[in-house]
């Protein structure tokens, strides 16, 4: 007779036993254990803020006065490979004022008013480089640096480096990711033990209400009450203890064994993260949340800082599909930075507010920028051959300017970062030489950066 | 002879002369990164350091510009003429002073003209162009070289190309006929493989594990070779069954099932790396892939010899077809092989896609058949295996003269489709629905002028309707009087009425301005909505006028279907869309509508184009079927691209097959693509890969683990071979018996090898903790479409209808709509493998179980276990749907008691008679359910919980 099965709530007991087990089978049990980085991190998690589409960098960070007196005039320069088959447009001024933020006097645009307001918290970098004129192509390579083959996502590849630290969580999140250009090969783990594959909470288009009651799939027990899944788990895990034993113990078993009593206590730990709703009325009003314009953004940053401060190692929210101004740059912009300015502001000023900033690293960028050129009269093609980006807290400079594309902004032309060189940088952050975080996969090494990537180490704080 | 192509460079000024700004796209980014060098610029090889270090920065950085059209500056940099001419300022290196020349300031970024203008080049790139000027500047290509020459330094250095090891490596040497060795417990041996598993482990002193009990034997053989678990009936069958080869009946009826063929063709399309999109960047659809997958799984149940497999999978297409109307349809539909890769449509550089695709096939093709990773090869020779860059483009020429697309160059490529279906039968069909597209557009284009026109009339006066309806529905006014004194149309009116006249709970805030406003701005009021209107449609006819100019291009151009006739988008502006489109919309317009405002002679035509219209689609033949595939292309004169960069082609090569399997033995491919060729070099009986890396992918799947541990490497970084000469004894069976599979599942299923116990002998653990000496039988989970078909199988709800398609609808969808996610298997009750996979956005559950990315060619799944897995069984509507359905099969049975039950219930989970404690222990958790309060469920609910405990056990999980 089965006394272990008789005794009701034995379950913290059973986990201690396992705990000792996995510690006799070595670190292998358990791949998202936590593993010391190659050297002192400045930051021990990210959020990513990614919006998808294209945001302007002339519109935006990076002003350029000979836009304004060329308006009109021809493309000074021969074109790059374009996005639009028709012949380019004259040069067009950016479409808002851009006004100094902070003591820093960085300058944003009337775009970002609320974000200009953390000007002093913000590294701009206005330097970026990426090959994909399109947005597959330049997707895939923003998240895995390559847009010719399949490869492990970014969050994979800091995952596999150094595993995560809340064991009931998730280490890897994708709120709301977009299932266009490339959909969840952004946060696959390709290659990488499928542990470290991103798990999305819903995808952009769903809508919060639709996401929130089971941000994670077979997260909730429909069925049955917690107290009968109980029995149920005991009587499951007698059953696999009886066979494991009568087998010497093979370490596989165990290892499923334990990712019972994991996922139990995730199932049991987890949904409380994802309760945004308890956060006070100030904290979210600071993220917009009150306000049907901002709610949907506001929601995800909010969330992601519930997850950063429980652990999570990398959190990606996402504004899908929204910034491909080819046309009525105007006001579409206009409707897109407002669903976000204030969400990010809130999260930068709440980071700092509770310490968080100071090892978090913020990145917020689009696949590409836009042309210093007018497409169809109203709007502007696909730019990745100098954009702007911006990063915050986790080790970078704050009040900083980095890089400069040329004098109209269609090139990077100072202190060029290319993506393999922000890929080299973040991982830097996180304590992870990019040369030395490889996987032996098909007779080869492989890392992010493929061949190429070198640090900003200008950009450090 | 070296020239110095140095001459002195007077007074440079700081003015833009020279160079010139470029901004040209042209680096690969493979190619950048180049350790400094210090030394080799003097050394005894000037011309391999400017080969390795200088030419490779210039054509990385610098001949995107500066090349011989564009000259840009004056400057070619592609040419040691076009170097030693200098820029339009002069020489760029001084003879005299080289420290001084004017390449060196301007990247490095020392006065106002900066070079290259995007980034400026890296430390060690600048360091070894400083050392190559300061030792002169030395450019080799400067001598002519003569093709004979060429030819000659070739066969000279060939002998050099490879290291002896290299020549030596295990697995390109001809494949052995090893005879079964002896061994001294003869009793142990059932198939001559046990001779040499056996002859291993006795020279180890190690002992085989003891066989495996009937019940663990049956469901082994089952899951490997269906998918699926045993059922009752068989089982009882075969626990009973005395008779000595009551086994290999079992393996008989198993691999006669239509089930073997969609396991084992699953295992294949693993390795064909098969999905039903292009992944990548759009993820367009591959509507016909389903026919590649459906031919899979009947060449594995017909048994089809491997080496014909793998021909046709290569070149089906160029074989002879067999039937009357000429069309290998089986083999068209076996390129899909080729054909179903990822592919990046919208990449604007169409060159780069081309060649990735070609790279995607080279890949798949080397590594499915050789098990040889040569795609390494694209940008520099090999670094491990014997494989050079010649050898890549050569065998990229055979793929660059295949066609992929059949339309390469448009905005989004469109990859190649094949009628099944004699070539002029395709034809006149697409005759015919190009008819019926110019005869609609016919119809549309004399329709839409008049309806326009009268649109135009309507909106005129839009205001004027707009007041008048509200005197109607809130002052009361007649409408036919009204409509008389204002000159209105009457319907019209009345559709206003009916359109503007406020709703309870109105929630059309478009018209909260006009019903809000008070009396005296309404002419105003009504004005604003005027004129957004007519903006609006002024817009909106320029748009349709587009749309006809388009259709009528493609009707002209034919082949092309012509684009859909535009939406207008509601939310756009929900007033524009509701008068202008809704149903009973006051300006929409029926087809009826639409001809009582054409003039009657006009109508008359009209209605005439309509009735030929129906007659053509009525007579409309069914489409051919289509197959994703290949074809012969245009033949391709292939280049070696330097550092794999295809805007800088370097020498001409020939196509054919890698050098260090004798590929430059092979007869000259001058008259085809040589695709045929490969097909027929690959399955020669003697080709030292083709065999072997079948025969262990075969033993991989039935053992868990192959006798080469890396199926698709087997070269230098791959695995050795653990047992190499029975890996050669099986690559000469399979070959001697007509490349047969089935054959090769008997000899190998029939061995006493294949029917041990998953327990090995006292001393094999510890002594082979990697079971690399076959101590035992891996014990291994089950992959996802095992785990997942076997649940359903479990419950009875599998539906076995095979083939056929599931995926519906052409290219991509809107982003982010809920169509780009991949088809659940938890929601359709199909076998896994028929269920079509949108490669960007696979099932979750595939993910969670391993299933791998189908982007390239899987070899060997892995078998993790993590908690969201454990989530599934706990959580998902999918196990607790299955375990409800079980409780309830159990709980029918009425002439039972709960004991007899739970028998049931492991017999047909886990494939075994329960023994007493497991009956015990199960009526007690049944029992407890029941009565304690926490618990106190009902029978069903209890019975569920007990089938599920069943079914997340370790023990259905894995398989011993």
């Amino acid at each position: 007779m089965l006394r272990e099965a008789a005794c009701g709530f034995g379950f913290l007991g059973l986990a201690g036993l396992l705990a000792e087990q996995s510690e006799l089978y070595g670190a292998s049990a358990n791949p998202l254990a936590p593993r010391p980085p190659h050297f002192e991190p400045k930051a021990k998690r990210v959020i990513f803020l990614f919006m998808h589409g294209g945001p302007s960098s002339v519109d935006i960070l990076d002003p350029k006065p000979r836009l304004f007196q060329d308006h009109g005039k021809p493309l000074p320069i021969k074109r790059p490979l374009a996005f639009d088959k028709k012949p380019p447009g004259p040069l067009m001024k950016p479409l808002w004022e851009f006004r100094p933020g902070g003591e820093s006097g960085i300058p944003v645009s009337d775009l970002f008013p609320h974000v200009r307001d953390r000007a002093d918290d913000l590294c701009v970098i206005r330097s970026m480089v990426g090959e994909g004129v399109d947005h597959g192509a330049a997707l895939l390579q923003t998240f895995t640096g390559t847009s010719t083959f399949t490869r492990p996502s970014m969050g994979s590849w800091v995952l596999y480096g150094l595993g995560t630290d809340n064991q009931d969580l998730p280490g890897y999140i994708m709120i709301k990711p977009t299932l266009a250009h490339g959909g969840s090969l952004t946060w696959s783990s390709a290659f990488l033990p499928g542990a470290y594959q991103g798990t999305a909470v819903g995808h952009a288009g769903l809508k919060v209400e639709d996401v929130k009651d089971e941000p994670i799939e077979y997260l909730i027990q429909k069925g049955f009450t917690p107290e009968q899944q109980r029995y149920e788990l005991e009587m499951l895990q007698a059953v696999n203890r009886r066979h494991a034993a009568r087998r010497g113990h093979d370490p596989q078993l165990e290892a499923r064994i334990q990712a019972f009593e994991l996922a139990f206590r995730m199932q049991t730990v987890a949904p409380e993260a994802f309760e945004v709703g308890k956060e006070s009325e100030a904290t979210k009003k600071l993220y917009g949340l009150d306000e049907e314009v901002t709610s949907d953004f506001g929601w995800q940053c909010l969330l992601a800082r519930r997850l950063a401060e429980r652990g999570v190692r990398y959190i990606q929210c996402t504004h899908s599909y929204k910034w491909d101004q080819h046309t009525d740059l105007f006001e579409k912009h206009t409707k897109n930075a407002r669903e976000v300015d204030k969400p990010i502001a809130g999260l930068l000023t709440d980071l700092k507010a509770t310490g968080l900033l100071k090892d978090t690293l913020v990145i917020w960028m689009g696949e590409f920028g836009r042309t210093p050129v007018s497409q169809a009269g109203n709007g502007r093609d696909h730019n990745p051959y100098g954009y702007s980006i911006w990063m915050a807290g986790g080790g970078v400079k704050p009040g900083f300017l980095y890089g400069a594309t040329d004098e109209i902004g269609y090139h990077s032309v100072e202190d060029r970062m290319h993506i393999h060189d922000f890929h080299a940088t973040v991982l830097h952050l996180m304590g992870l030489d990019h040369k030395k975080l490889t996987y032996r996969y098909s007779g080869r090494d492989f890392r992010l950066t493929d061949v190429a990537g070198e640090v900003a180490t200008k950009i450090m704080a | 002879m070296k020239r110095r192509l140095v001459s002195p460079l007077r007074g440079h000024s700081s003015a833009e002369l020279g160079f010139s700004f470029s901004r040209r796209a042209c680096t690969l980014l493979l190619a950048c990164f180049l350790p400094a060098s210090h030394s080799l610029a003097r050394a005894a090889a000037p011309g391999e350091f400017f080969e390795k270090k200088i030419r490779p920065i210039f054509a990385d950085n610098c001949q995107g510009c500066h090349n011989p059209e564009l000259k840009t500056g004056g400057l070619d940099l592609s040419t040691p003429e076009g170097f030693a001419n200098g820029s339009r300022s002069g020489p760029i290196v001084s003879g005299d002073n080289p420290e001084n020349s004017r390449l060196l300031s301007v990247i490095g970024y020392e006065e106002k003209l900066k070079m290259p203008p995007r980034m400026k080049l890296s430390d060690p790139q600048i360091a070894a162009l400083r050392e190559w000027v300061m030792a002169g500047a030395p450019w080799p290509g400067a001598e002519v070289t003569s093709p004979a020459t060429v030819a000659e330094q070739q066969a000279e250095t060939e002998e050099l190309l490879f290291t002896e090891d290299q020549r030596n490596f295990w697995a390109f040497q001809p494949v052995d006929d090893p005879a079964p060795p002896e061994v001294q417990t003869e009793s142990w041996i059932q198939s001559p493989i046990d001779r040499f598993v056996l002859a291993r482990l006795e020279q180890e002193g190690l002992a085989p594990a003891s066989p495996a009990d009937r019940p663990t034997l049956l469901r082994r053989a089952t899951f490997d070779l269906t998918g699926l678990p045993p059922m009752e009936e068989e089982i009882a069958r075969f626990v009973a069954d005395d008779s000595p080869d009551a086994f290999d009946r079992v393996v008989t009826r198993l691999l006669g099932s239509p089930r073997y063929g969609e396991r084992w063709g699953r295992h294949w399309l693993d390795v064909a790396r098969y999905a039903d999109s292009t992944g990548n960047d759009e993820d367009h659809r591959y509507p016909h892939a389903w026919r590649y997958r459906d031919y899979v799984i009947a060449a594995f149940n017909e048994d089809t010899p491997y080496d014909q497999f793998v021909r046709e999978q290569i070149a089906g297409d160029l074989l002879p077809s067999g039937g009357p109307d000429g069309v290998n349809r089986r083999g068209i539909v076996a390129t899909g092989f080729l054909a179903l890769g990822p592919k990046a449509l919208a990449q604007q550089d169409k060159d780069k896609m081309l060649y990735d695709v070609y790279d995607e096939q080279m890949d798949v093709v080397t590594k499915a058949f050789m098990g040889l990773t040569v795609t390494c090869a694209r940008c520099h020779d090999h670094k491990f295996d014997p494989i050079l860059t010649k050898d890549y483009y050569s065998l990229a020429g055979i793929f660059a003269s295949t066609k992929s697309f059949r339309l390469p160059r448009t905005f989004v490529s469109k990859p190649w489709v094949t009628p099944l279906a004699p070539e002029e039968e395709y034809q006149r069909y697409l005759q015919h629905r190009d008819d019926i597209a110019a005869k609609k557009f016919e119809i549309v284009d004399m329709v839409s002028e008049h309806v326009e026109r009268h649109n135009r009339r309507l909106v005129g006066k839009l205001a004027k309707y707009m007041l008048a309806a509200r005197r109607v529905y809130h002052d009361g006014a007649v409408l036919g009087d009204l409509a008389v004194e204002e000159r209105l149309d009457k319907d019209v009116l009345g559709r206003w009425v009916s359109y503007l006249s406020p709703q309870t709970d109105d929630t059309r805030l478009h018209l909260s301005d006009w019903q809000s406003a008070p009396e005296e701005t309404l002419p105003e009021v009504a004005l604003a909505y005027h004129a957004g209107f007519e903006e609006l449609a002024c817009e909106w006819r320029e748009t349709m006028r587009r749309w006809r100019k388009a259709v009528k291009k493609a009707v002209k151009r034919k082949n092309m279907p012509p684009p859909d006739r535009p939406k207008f988008d509601a939310e756009e502006d929900p007033f524009f869309y509701d008068v202008n489109f809704s149903e009973r919309g006051p300006f929409a317009l029926s087809e009826e509508e639409q001809d009582a405002v054409i003039p009657p002679p006009t109508g008359a035509v009209v209605a005439g184009l309509r009735q030929e219209l129906k007659l053509l689609e009525e007579t409309l033949p069914r489409e051919p079927d289509l197959a994703s595939s290949v074809a012969e292309g245009d033949l391709v004169e292939q280049k070696v691209f330097i550092r794999g960069d295809h805007h800088n082609p370097g020498e001409s090569v020939s196509r054919g097959f890698p050098t260090i399997l004798g590929g430059r033995d092979e007869p000259p491919i001058t008259e085809s693509s040589g695709r045929l060729a490969l097909a027929q070099w690959l399955t020669r009986d003697d080709h030292p890969l083709t065999a072997r890396v079948m025969v262990n992918r075969i033993w991989h799947w039935h053992f868990g683990e192959g006798l080469v541990r890396s199926p698709n490497n087997f070269g230098k970084l791959g695995e050795r071979p653990t047992h190499p000469a029975l890996l050669d004894y099986l690559a000469e069976r399979f070959v001697d018996g007509g490349w047969s599979i089935k054959k090769m599942h008997r000899l190998l299923m029939l061995s006493s090898t294949y029917r041990m116990s998953s327990e090995a002998a006292a001393d094999s653990l510890g002594k082979d903790p990697e079971n690399k000496l076959l101590t035992r039988f891996e014990r291994r989970r089950l992959n996802v479409e095992a785990i997942r078909d076997g649940l359903l199988a479990l419950d009875g709800s599998l539906d076995l209808e095979m083939g056929g398609t599931l995926q519906f609808g052409y290219g991509t969808d809107r982003e982010n709509s809920n169509d780009r996610l991949s088809m659940n298997p938890e929601k359709v009750d199909r076998r896994l493998v028929y269920l079509p996979l949108r490669r960007a956005n696979l099932p979750t559950l595939l993910n969670l179980f391993d299933f791998g990315d189908a982007t390239t060619t899987t070899g060997k799944r892995s078998g993790t276990n993590v908690a969201p897995q454990a989530l599934f069984m706990m959580n998902s509507d999918f196990v607790a749907t299955r375990a409800r359905n079980l409780a309830r099969t159990l709980l029918d049975d009425g002439s039972t008691g709960n004991a007899q039950r739970l028998e049931r219930a492991y017999l047909i989970t886990l494939n075994r008679r329960a023994e007493s404690y497991e009956i015990e222990s199960g009526l007690a958790y049944l029992d407890r359910l029941g009565s304690e309060p926490a618990a106190s469920m009902e029978d069903l609910d209890a019975w569920q919980s007990l089938c599920r405990v069943l079914m997340a056990s370790n023990e259905f999980i894995y398989l011993e």
